[in-house]
C-alpha cells in the first residue's frame, strides 16, 4: 500500500471531522445521515463485486436482508424466547436492559458479518461459474427466492414482520438514538472505505480487474479465478450485512420483501449510485451514492407521487449521458487530473472491448 | 489528487452550506394552523387505499375548519396536514415520520395506510412522545406492544372475519364446517388469519386449506383449483384491495362453487362496482357502512357523510375514508379537551375520549384499539346489474338477511 500523501491525509482529517460532527451540527437530519453512510457502504461493497469484478450483481441484497434478520434475531435470541418475541398475537411484552440491548447488538452485528459472508462464500462456489448477464439474473432471483421464503418462517414473524428490540427505555435523551445508530454507520462507512481502498492498493484489485476485463486471459495467466471471485463477493457480503443489521434496528421494523430483502429498492439503488458515481473507482460509490440520496430526500417530497418517473429519467440520463458514472465522465474529460497518460488508441481499444 | 481533492472539499462544502441553510423549524401550531402529519401511500401497492385515507383526512379538515375550527384557550384553530409519500414502504415510512418530527417539528400524528406500515411508525412516534391517531392499522399486535401514544379508531385486525364464521356454523345447523383460507403475507391479513385460527378452535371447525398468498398479489389460481377439488363450507380470502379483486375475478372465472365466500377490503375495491354481479353474494367485513345509525354534528349521518364524499371526490366513501375522517374527529375533541397543545396532555385527552362520530363508538382500550364499535358484514347483493353492498350481521343493523349458500355458477345467470 502507497504512503497515504499529506494532500490525501488533509482530506480524509477533514471528512472524518465532518462525519464526526455532522449529527451535532445538523441534529435534525441524523436519520438521513444514518441512510448516507449506509447507502454508500452499500453503493461500495457493490462496486467491488460490480464494478471491479465486473459481475454485476442484483444479489447483495441477500446479504443486506440477511443481516437484519440475524441481527434482530440475535439480539432478541440472547436473551427471550425468539418464537414468543415474533409470535404476533402475543400478549407478552419483553425488554431489553440497557446492557442487554448493547450486548446483544453487539453480537448481533458480529454474526450478520460473518453468516453472509459464509453464504456468500457457499452460493458464490455454486454460481459464480455463471459469466455476464446470466450471474446476473441468477443473482436477481436470490433477493426475491429469500424475501418469499422469509415471508414464511414463522419464528422470524414471517408475513407479520419482526419488531426489533426498541432502543433503551432507561436512556432517557431521545437524541442517544438517533446518534448511536449514526456513529455505528458511520463506523461501518470508515471501516469499508479503509477496507475497500486497502483492496486498491493491492494485488487483489488487479486479479480483480484482470477478470473483469478477459476472465479466460486471467485464467491463462494461471489466476485461480474461481478463488478470487469467491472472496471478492465474501468481502461485500460481510459489509452489506453489516450495513443490514445497522439498518434493521434503526428502522425498528423488519418486512421480508419491503424492507429485508427490498430487491425492489435498495437492491436496485445500490447498483445505481455505484454506475451514477461512476464503478471501478474508489471514490465514485461515495460520490454516487450521496448526490442519489440528496436527490431523493431533496426532490422526492416535491414531486409527491412522481417520484418514480423522475427516479426513471435519473437512471435514463446516467445510462445515456454519464455511462461511465460521474467519475467516468471526469476522468474522459481531464484525464490529466487523474494523473493519467492515456494513450488514446488504447482508450479505444478499451472501450470497444467493454 | 490534488485538484480531485479539491473538487471533493469544494463538493462537500457546498453540501454542508446547503444543509445549515435548510431551516427547518416549522411550528407544531404554526399562527393559526394546528399542524399535523402523515405519511401516506400515494404511490407503491398501496396506492388506492392511501388516497382513499388521504381523501378521508382531507375530507374532515375541510368541514372542521369551514366548522369553526379547533379551540383551545378561547382562542379558534385550523387543522392542516403535511403529507408524505411513504411509497407503501415501512422503512420509507418510518424514516418519514422521522422526518416529520425531526425536520417539520410535527408534534401531532395521523397514522399511515395498513398495519404494516403503522408498525414501522409507531416505534418512532413512541421513541418521540407524539400522539398518534391512526386509522388504518388494525393488526393486533399494534396494541399489544404497550404503546402509549398509538390510537387507532378502528376495531382490531383478528375482529374482520370471525363472525363470517360464527355464521356459517350456524348456517350449518351449529356443526363446525370446513374452512379453506388465503391469506396475504402481510401484517394485517395474517392477523384476520389467526382471528379464523381462534374461530375455528372456538367452533371445532378444520381447516382444510390454509394458504400463503404473496403480496401484492394478483394471482390465486392454485389456490382456487384446490378449493375446487376439496369442497370447503367457507372460503376466506384476505389480501387487501388487490386480493378481494382478484379472488372475485378468478372465482368467476374459473366458476368455483363455495357456499360462502368471505373476504376483507371489498367496499375499498369497490367490488361491486368493478365486477358487478360476479361479486354477488361475497360477505365483506368492514369496519363501517353507511347505513348504520351512527351521527355526529360535523358530518351528521352515515349516509350524509357518504353524499357528502361522494360530492367531493367522486365515489362512494369505503370505511378506509371514514375511519380515516374520524380520526380528524377524535384529535379534535382531544385537543378541546385538553384545551392546550401540550403533547402530553393531548395525550392524557386521548386516552378518556368517549364520544360518538358517524363512524361509529371510539373509546380507547388499555392497548390503543377502539373498543367501542364493533365490526360489520356486508354481502353484496344486486338486483339486476345495479349491484350494492347491504348490512347483515350484527343483527343490530342488519338491513338484509343473509344469502346462504350461494347458488352454483352452473344456476347463476
Amino acid at each position: 500500500m502507497e504512503k497515504v500523501k499529506q494532500k490525501d491525509l488533509i482530506l480524509y482529517s477533514g471528512l472524518i471531522i465532518l462525519g464526526l460532527a455532522a449529527p451535532y451540527l445538523f441534529s435534525a437530519f441524523k436519520v438521513q445521515l444514518t441512510y448516507l453512510c449506509v447507502l454508500i457502504v452499500l453503493a461500495m461493497t457493490w462496486n467491488l463485486q460490480g464494478g471491479e469484478m465486473g459481475y454485476n450483481t442484483f444479489g447483495n441484497i441477500l446479504f443486506y436482508g440477511l443481516g437484519m434478520y440475524l441481527t434482530a434475531s440475535v439480539q432478541v435470541g440472547m436473551f427471550f424466547s425468539l418464537a414468543e418475541w415474533t409470535e404476533s398475537g402475543g400478549e407478552k411484552t419483553f425488554v431489553h436492559t440497557t446492557a442487554q440491548y448493547f450486548q446483544g447488538i453487539g453480537v448481533g452485528l458480529l454474526v450478520s458479518a460473518i453468516v453472509p459472508a459464509v453464504i456468500a462464500g457457499a452460493i458464490g462456489y455454486a454460481i459464480l461459474g455463471l459469466r455476464g448477464h446470466y450471474f446476473a439474473i441468477c443473482t436477481l432471483g436470490l433477493g426475491i427466492a429469500a424475501g418469499e421464503i422469509a415471508g414464511g418462517i414463522e419464528i422470524i414473524g414471517a408475513g407479520q414482520g419482526f419488531t426489533t428490540p426498541p432502543f433503551p427505555a432507561e436512556i432517557v435523551d431521545t437524541e442517544a438514538r438517533g446518534k448511536f445508530f449514526y456513529f455505528l454507520s458511520f463506523a461501518l462507512l470508515v471501516g469499508t472505505f479503509i477496507f475497500v481502498k486497502y483492496i486498491y492498493g493491492s494485488r487483489f484489485r488487479l486479479i480483480l480487474n484482470a477478470i473483469r476485463d478477459n476472465e479466460d486471459k486471467a485464467e491463462a495467466m494461471g489466476i485461480q479465478t474461481m478463488k478470487y471471485k469467491i472472496v471478492g463477493w465474501m468481502c461485500s457480503a460481510f459489509f452489506c450485512g453489516l450495513a443490514g443489521g445497522i439498518m434493521g434496528g434503526l428502522i425498528g421494523y423488519i418486512d421480508s420483501t419491503d424492507v429485508a430483502f427490498d430487491g425492489r429498492e435498495m437492491g436496485v439503488f445500490m447498483v445505481l449510485m455505484a454506475i451514477l458515481g461512476g464503478k471501478g473507482t474508489l471514490w465514485g460509490p461515495v460520490i454516487g451514492a450521496t448526490l442519489f440520496h440528496f436527490f431523493k430526500e431533496g426532490l422526492w417530497t416535491l414531486i409527491l407521487g412522481w417520484q418514480y418517473v423522475a427516479l426513471g429519467v435519473l437512471i435514463v440520463v446516467i445510462v445515456v449521458y454519464f455511462p461511465e458514472g460521474l467519475m467516468g465522465w471526469l476522468r474522459e474529460k481531464y484525464p490529466e487530473r487523474f494523473g493519467e497518460v492515456i494513450d488514446e488508441k488504447d482508450r479505444k481499444a478499451q472501450v470497444e472491448l467493454k | 489528487m490534488n485538484k480531485i481533492a479539491k473538487l471533493f472539499v469544494t463538493f462537500f462544502s457546498a453540501i454542508t452550506l446547503a444543509l445549515v441553510s435548510f431551516t427547518s423549524s416549522f411550528a407544531k401550531v404554526d399562527g393559526e394552523y394546528i399542524v399535523l402529519g402523515s405519511a401516506i401511500s400515494l404511490t407503491g401497492k398501496y396506492s388506492s387505499n392511501g388516497v382513499h385515507t388521504q381523501n378521508g383526512y382531507n375530507m374532515a379538515v375541510d368541514r372542521i375548519n369551514k366548522m369553526g375550527g379547533v379551540e383551545v384557550q378561547g382562542k379558534k384553530y385550523k387543522f392542516e396536514i403535511i403529507y408524505y409519500d411513504d411509497e407503501s414502504n415501512p422503512k420509507r415510512a418510518a424514516q418519514l415520520a422521522e422526518r416529520l418530527i425531526k425536520q417539520d417539528g410535527v408534534h401531532y400524528m395521523l397514522g399511515p395506510y395498513s398495519s404494516g406500515l403503522t408498525k414501522a411508525i409507531a416505534p418512532v412516534t413512541e421513541k418521540y412522545k407524539i400522539p398518534m391517531v391512526e386509522a388504518n392499522g388494525a393488526s393486533r399486535s399494534l396494541f399489544t406492544k404497550g404503546y402509549k401514544y398509538l390510537f387507532a379508531v378502528l376495531s382490531p385486525a383478528n375482529q374482520y372475519l370471525e363472525v363470517a364464521i360464527d355464521l356459517a356454523v350456524e348456517k350449518n345447523g351449529g356443526k363446525p364446517v370446513k374452512i379453506a383460507q388465503a391469506f396475504e403475507q402481510d401484517a394485517f391479513s395474517q392477523d384476520v388469519r389467526l382471528g379464523i385460527l381462534d374461530a375455528a378452535k372456538r367452533t371445532g371447525s378444520e381447516i382444510i386449506i390454509d394458504d400463503k398468498l404473496p403480496k401484492e398479489l394478483n394471482d390465486m389460481a392454485a389456490t382456487l383449483a384446490k378449493v375446487k377439488a376439496v369442497k370447503p363450507d367457507v372460503l376466506v380470502v384476505s389480501g387487501h384491495t388487490k386480493g378481494a379483486l382478484t379472488a372475485i375475478r378468478q372465482i368467476s372465472e374459473m366458476k368455483v362453487d363455495v357456499p360462502m365466500l368471505a373476504m376483507t377490503h371489498c367496499d375499498a375495491a369497490k367490488l361491486s362496482k368493478q365486477h358487478g354481479k360476479k361479486s354477488e353474494f361475497a360477505l365483506c367485513a368492514s369496519q363501517w357502512h353507511k347505513n348504520l345509525s351512527y351521527k355526529d354534528k360535523f358530518f351528521g349521518s352515515g349516509k350524509k357523510y357518504a353524499k357528502d364524499f361522494q360530492k367531493e371526490f367522486g365515489y362512494d366513501p369505503p370505511y378506509q375514508s371514514a375511519e380515516s375522517s374520524a380520526a380528524l374527529l377524535v384529535f379534535k375533541d382531544a385537543f378541546e379537551r385538553a384545551n392546550s397543545f401540550d403533547r402530553d396532555a393531548v395525550r392524557d385527552a386521548l386516552v378518556d375520549t368517549e364520544m360518538q362520530t358517524f363512524y361509529g363508538n371510539i373509546k380507547f382500550g388499555p392497548g390503543g384499539q377502539n373498543v367501542a364499535k364493533p365490526m360489520i358484514l356486508f354481502q353484496v347483493r344486486c338486483k339486476g346489474d345495479d349491484c350494492e353492498n347491504r348490512v347483515v350481521a350484527p343483527t343490530k343493523w342488519a338491513s338484509d338477511k343473509f344469502y346462504h349458500p350461494i347458488p352454483k355458477w352452473s344456476e347463476r345467470s
